[in-house]
């Protein structure tokens, strides 16, 4: 069953990283990339049970992954509040200061 | 994988796969935000399920309740307090086009590894008595120490969240 | 037991002092900066004296003392002081002239508003001068001598509010520039070739000494001749003789310190100091020899046609310096290094004498003065004791050192002889053409000043007496009877080499000189020489324009060097100016190119790092299968 898992992992975190990279409106890529933590979490969650050595390690890990996620998501929702108030939009394009 | 036989996990794992395919694929392709969101919420459902299919009740709760729950409120209400105009035209098609390329190329190689890998034909380890005491107990003796960082990660995170997002409000 | 000798090193440390004090005490203090510069030129003068009377004890043993400088690697690089009986006396002969001048100087410089900045300077010069002159190796040697080269910069130029002064600064700075370089050239040249690279004067006399063949005789002449044309460029000889009378542009007291007495005599002790260099090398004897000898009647011959009264005196320096390299030339350092001493006195007084009557008359054109005899009756006759002891009239100090001179040149080369003897015969011309147009006669300016000139003050008065004392006595450490004076330099036995031929024919060049001068200037001094330029127009016209010198040098070098220069400018412009244009078009366009990638939008930097690491993965897979 493993590599059903992984495949699993694999084409969420190819989804993930597509509107990572395409999406233009900034929630989405932050949503593009709590999937993407998803499929990691996935892949130790499957390791936890058909790993060479099955453990609750996985487990625990999934668990810190999801704690670091949700405070990550709740900054950058934060953040992009803060963003919209002083540039007025959520459009990733608009954010280029960094080539001035 | 194809040669397993067609026991009930493996049709659960099907089912479930399918939702989170599709509620994927419809987060990247729908037109609003908010319906976005909600087959995002479809995906995290999904695959709380996978995790009680994989003997993980613990994390599939904590997956429900954190993802399917608190982040995508949390990205409803930031959605709520910041305007959208709806995602204009594709302006950018060179751009999609590597993206879906470079994505594509990397799903090649993870399943070109995964096949070309040999996993050892381990048993299924037998499923602990009760999955949520074996993981406090791990949790509050091997692993406090990051336990407890984490629990301050948590609070500065809210805090600067707090913090910044009051900033310009005064 | 050298007690003094040992504390040689304080010598040039007062003059320090006091340049650091007057300077520290700004232009305010204006009678302090007098009296400092003048207590601690005494100072030095009087610790001069007691060392030189430690050396005038028999066998008294040269003193060298320093510290260690820099070390790399296995070099050491010394530092440090010697006392040589040359060093000794050059000591006194600085700090004395020195001191003088600093009390001359109270009186000349008494209305000038920068006197005190005139003051730091001139004890800078003496802390200069004597640390060249107790310097034990060549390289802080040539530290001091470019240190005296800035002092004699910035005292021509003292009145800079002058264009001629500035352009006479800078003539002097770039023209003693050509030499100095030669003596860098010489002392990289005895860095690379001297056994254990040592630069002392002291392992530079014994190896050349005894030439045993650890340097070739080629090298030794080049090192010899680049030596020689430093004392070229810093004692003004031809063919870098142009800067000396220019810098008669600075005030007179300085004329007498630095362009008479002390640096410009620098070139002359260089070559003392180095004359084992010398004499291992035939021709480089030959050259200083006969430089000498043409700059000796070249300069003597200018002057006659000068009425500027310090140009007269300046060209009557370099053509007595000319004396001296002659001296050398002739392997008689000892007879050029007496000349030095002597003509140190006599020239400064002169010079100072000049100072004298230019302070009164607010002239220098010799032309319009005249009659002076009678209101500065102090200043002319202590001129006419500068003047006959300079044109070798015995017994005045200028007749025993260039009898000395004249003395070798008739054992040596006859030539060379003839020539010195007409130098002299011109000297004595020149000297009584001035003296007859500045003192006898009647004004021949209608100017008030000239009419009521009066006798300068007594402080500028008692060191004009004190040099015409020297001037009178100094010959007499060496006559032709008695060899002392060299003997006691050399630490060789001096065979005293009196020549009556030379003797008689020297005294017969000076009092000829005298004599003709008097008969056409004297008698017919309303009409100034007229008689003589009348005959000889040509002549006349060349010397007065010192023989185009400058003229030719103005088309040689500085022509040619401006055309160079703007070639040199162009190909600067077009071709590597060019060139850093296009590298910079290249890095702009290079810029703009990598621009398009860095847009700012972190996505595309994302897409980037997706795509290369597939790319990196691919070739690592790829290199994994092939293998």
């Amino acid at each position: 069953m493993l590599p059903s898992y992984l495949t699993m992992a694999a084409i969420l975190f190819c989804i993930g990283l597509y509107g990572a990279l395409a999406k233009r409106n900034a929630i989405i890529v932050l949503l593009s990339l709590e999937l993407m933590l998803n499929a990691v979490n996935l892949n130790l969650v499957a390791f936890s049970k058909y790993g060479v050595v099955p453990a609750l390690t996985g487990q625990i890990f999934s668990i810190f992954t999801i704690t670091v996620a949700a405070a990550e998501a709740a900054v950058a929702v934060a953040i992009l509040i803060a963003l919209f108030r002083s540039r007025g939009t959520v459009d990733v394009e608009a954010f280029d200061r960094m080539r001035r | 994988m194809f040669n397993v036989d067609i026991t009930g996990e493996f049709i659960a794992f099907f089912a479930f796969a399918a939702i989170m395919i599709g509620g994927a694929v419809l987060m990247i392709s729908l037109e609003k935000v908010v319906h976005m969101v909600i087959s995002m919420a479809a995906v995290f459902l999904g695959l709380g399920g996978m995790y009680v299919l994989l003997d993980a009740e613990f994390v599939a709760f904590v997956q429900v309740l954190i993802y399917a729950g608190a982040v995508s409120i949390l990205m409803i209400f930031g959605i709520m307090m910041t305007k959208h105009s709806g995602e204009s035209e594709p302006v950018r098609p060179l751009h999609e086009a590597l993206v879906a390329v470079g994505a594509l190329s990397l799903f090649g190689l993870f399943f070109y590894a995964i096949r070309t890998t040999d996993f050892p034909d381990a048993a299924a380890a037998a499923p602990a008595e009760d999955n949520t005491m074996a993981i406090g107990e791990l949790l509050f003796s091997g692993y406090i120490v990051p336990f407890e960082l984490l629990s301050v990660l948590l609070t500065v995170a809210f805090i600067g969240a707090i913090a910044l997002a009051k900033k310009e409000a005064e | 037991m050298d007690t003094y000798t040992n504390i040689a090193w304080v010598i040039p440390l007062l003059p320090l002092a006091g340049f650091l004090v007057i300077t520290a005490l700004g232009r305010g203090f204006r009678a302090a900066s007098v009296w400092v510069g003048s207590a601690l030129s005494l100072a030095s003068f009087v610790l001069s004296l007691l060392v030189l009377i430690e050396r005038l004890k028999p066998n008294a043993v040269d003193y060298n003392n320093g510290f260690d400088w820099i070390r790399i690697g296995d070099y050491t690089l010394t530092i440090g002081f010697e006392v040589t009986n040359l060093t000794a006396l050059m000591l006194v002969v600085v700090t004395l002239v020195g001191f003088l001048v600093n009390v001359y100087s109270a009186g000349y410089m008494k209305d000038d508003e920068r006197i005190t900045v005139f003051y730091g300077y001139v004890s800078l010069f003496s802390f200069s001068m004597l640390g060249l002159v107790l310097s034990d190796n060549m390289l802080s040697f040539y530290l001091f001598w470019e240190l005296v080269g800035v002092c004699s910069f910035l005292l021509v130029g003292f009145w800079y509010a002058r264009p001629a002064a500035r352009a006479a600064a800078k003539k002097a700075f770039i023209v003693t520039r050509i030499g100095d370089a030669g003596l860098f050239l010489a002392i990289l040249l005895l860095f690379w070739y001297m056994p254990e690279h040592s630069l002392s004067f002291t392992m530079i006399e014994s190896v050349f000494d005894h030439q045993g063949g650890t340097i070739t005789a080629g090298i030794t002449t080049l090192i010899a001749l680049l030596i020689f044309l430093g004392a070229v460029g810093k004692s003004g000889q031809f063919p870098l003789h142009v800067w000396l009378p220019d810098a008669m542009e600075g005030p007179t007291p300085i004329s007498a310190l630095i362009h008479a007495a002390t640096m410009v005599a620098a070139g002359v002790f260089l070559v003392a100091r180095t004359f084992d260099i010398f004499q291992a090398s035939e021709a480089a004897m030959t050259t200083v020899a006969y430089v000498g000898a043409f700059t000796a009647i070249f300069a003597a011959t200018i002057a006659l046609a000068q009425n500027d009264m310090k140009r007269i005196l300046a060209y009557s320096t370099i053509s007595q310096l000319g004396f001296m390299m002659l001296a050398l030339g002739l392997g008689s350092w000892t007879a050029g290094i007496f000349h030095l001493f002597t003509h140190a006195f006599f020239k400064a007084l002169l010079f100072l004498g000049a100072g004298s009557v230019i302070h009164a008359v607010h002239t220098q054109n010799i032309q319009e003065m005249g009659g002076l005899g009678k209101s500065m009756r102090v200043t002319a006759w202590t001129f006419a004791i500068g003047a006959l002891a300079l044109s070798g009239i015995p017994p005045l100090s200028g007749f025993w050192s260039k009898d000395a001179i004249l003395t070798v040149a008739l054992e040596q080369n006859p030539l060379l002889f003839v020539v010195g003897l007409a130098a002299a015969f011109c000297t004595a011309l020149y000297m009584t053409r001035l003296f007859v147009l500045v003192f006898l006669g009647k004004p021949k300016a209608a100017k008030a000043s000239i009419a009521g000139a009066k006798e300068s003050p007594a402080v500028m008065t008692a060191p004009l007496i004190a040099l015409a004392a020297l001037a009178v006595i100094a010959g007499f450490v060496e006559t032709p009877w008695n060899g002392w004076f060299a003997s006691w330099l050399s630490d060789e036995a001096g065979a005293s080499h009196g020549s009556a031929l030379a003797i008689v024919l020297s005294i017969a060049a000076g009092m000829l000189g005298i004599v003709s001068g008097w008969l056409l200037f004297g008698k017919r001094r309303e009409r100034s020489g007229a008689g003589f330029a009348e005959r000889m127009p040509g002549l006349v016209k060349l010397a007065e324009n010192k023989y185009y010198i400058d003229e030719g040098y103005e088309a040689v070098f500085v022509k040619g060097l401006r055309g160079l220069g703007t070639a040199l400018a162009a190909f600067d412009k077009y071709v590597i100016g060019g060139a850093v244009k296009l590298a910079g078009v290249c890095a702009n366009a290079a810029g703009k190119l990598a621009l398009r990638l860095q847009n700012g939008q972190v996505q595309t930097y994302s897409l980037a790092a997706v795509l290369g690491i597939v790319v990196i993965v691919i070739a690592i897979i790829g290199r994994r299968m092939l293998s």
